[in-house]
């Protein structure tokens, strides 16, 4: 057999719908992972013992169950209960908790290492709590975690070809109707394994640079 | 006027100030000398409120530190620079500098800038306004840290062993700022490892030994056979950091 890529010529308009979908679901989740693991972060780091529990409970339970079983509760277990929501919401929804939990550790991780005497300074400097967090803590924290954050985000890219398993028409999905329609599933997924991988070294490409500017007052052997 | 009376303060079971009593009148330099362990960072520290006090007061211009609806005045009155530096590494030079001016003080921006700069120029860095700490020697970013703790006016400047991470050159950098600032009657409290540079710029010595404050005297007299040197204690430490 040979590959012949003309072949999907037809289809490149349904692949790129599916891609198009993968990046909506892409951008939405990783804005709700980053907000949900800031929020969790900051429980986890914070004073108050209750949400110091609740944060680290959320964040162990999301990352120790199999990520298409919390799926499959959410569009499959909670209409049972009267609960519906359509399959893109909760994808997005499903995403955005089990990235957030992976955020979170990222995140607090990045609170952490904060040198204490630098919160001394802003704190005898008389910068109230909530000012020290969002003008000091936030972005320092942010500096040491946007590789690592990237990450996060890029497996979010991989996780979503799942979400194909809610009748959602992503890449994956997309992919999948082309193949049973032309039966030539080899150059359907070599097209695929392309574009997934494009579409991460495009991410993983931004947040280095994001990286740097973020980081761009230490020497270049450091970044 | 900046009071300490009767402080003691514990870690556990060590007991780090012991009944410390200690009375900073406007435009004094008090140096506080005392081996590693005896307590000196911790009073700046309890000065400053990072530290909360077991017993005893300290008033700055009358506001109680150890009251929280009042610390943040007491905060204002005084301006803390530390060994470390503790600069701000996300921001320049400038920004490290204007940060509280603006967003304590309520300082218009453009006041606050033109004063860090001219901070700044005062020490030297007027070159170094957009430079970020980690582009900075350990010198420079100590004279940032004075200029920060200077823009906020304080009344007190409090100097936790600010030339102990710097070697020899670096440290006379900042040692001819702080004998500028004290010719220009800034009042500090120094906190120090620097015995000669202390006996110029100081019109008081206090000598802390395991927390407690065993002296307290004009400088010339804490130098003097009959003052500070018939102490054991004190003869002892003096000869140790001269050999030094």
């Amino acid at each position: 057999m040979r590959l012949d890529l003309s072949l999907l010529i037809p289809y490149i308009g349904l692949l790129a719908e599916g891609a198009v979908m993968t990046l909506e679901i892409a951008v939405l989740s990783l804005a709700g992972s980053v907000v949900l693991g800031m929020v969790v972060a900051i429980a986890r780091a914070g004073k108050s013992a209750t949400m110091r529990r609740i944060a680290f409970f959320y964040a162990d339970v999301f990352r120790n169950v199999p990520f298409i079983v919390q799926l499959f509760f959410f569009y499959y277990g909670l209409p049972e209960i009267g609960i519906y929501i359509d399959a893109f919401t909760t994808g997005v929804v499903a995403l955005s908790i089990a990235g957030g939990a992976y955020a979170s550790d990222v995140i607090r991780a990045g609170i952490l290492a904060i040198d204490d005497g630098i919160l001394e300074a802003a704190e005898v400097s008389g910068l109230s709590r909530r000012k020290i967090f969002t003008l000091i803590v936030l972005p320092i924290a942010l500096r040491t975690s946007v590789r690592p954050l990237g990450s996060v985000l890029i497996n979010i890219i991989l996780t979503s070809s799942v979400l194909s398993t809610i009748t959602l028409n992503e890449l994956t999905g997309q992919a999948r109707i082309v193949s049973s329609d032309t039966f030539r599933p080899f150059e359907v997924y070599v097209v695929l394994l392309a574009v997934y991988g494009v579409l991460t070294y495009l991410v993983s490409t931004g947040v280095s640079m994001l990286h740097r500017r973020l980081n761009r007052d230490l020497q270049p052997e450091v970044n | 006027m900046l009071i300490v009376e009767n402080v003691v303060k514990a870690f556990g079971s060590l007991v780090v100030l012991d009944g410390v009593s200690l009375t900073v009148k406007p435009g004094e330099v008090v140096t506080i000398l005392g081996s590693s362990g005896s307590g000196k960072s911790t009073l700046i520290r309890c000065i400053n409120g990072i530290e909360k006090l077991d017993a005893g007061r300290i008033t700055v211009d009358d506001f109680d530190v150890t009251k929280p609806r009042e610390l943040a005045e007491a905060r204002k009155r005084s301006g803390t620079v530390f060994q470390l530096f503790n600069l701000y590494p996300h921001m320049t030079a400038l920004s490290n500098i204007t940060l509280a001016p603006i967003e304590v003080l309520k300082r218009p921006r453009a006041e606050a800038e033109a004063e860090a700069r001219a901070l700044l120029a005062s020490v030297g860095l007027e070159d170094k306004v957009d430079v970020y700490p980690a582009q900075l020697s350990g010198g420079q970013r100590q004279r940032v840290g004075i200029c920060r703790a200077l823009a906020m006016k304080p009344r007190y400047l409090l100097l936790d062993e600010v030339t102990s991470a710097l070697d020899p050159e670096m440290t006379s950098e900042v040692l001819d700022i702080l004998a500028k600032l004290a010719r220009d009657g800034t009042t500090m409290v120094f906190v120090t490892h620097e015995i000669e540079f202390a006996r110029r710029i100081s019109d008081r010595i206090v000598f802390l030994e395991k927390g407690k404050l065993i002296t307290n005297l004009p400088t010339a007299e804490f130098f003097s056979a009959a003052g500070g040197l018939a102490l054991p204690r004190v003869a002892q430490f003096l000869s140790k950091m001269q050999k030094a």
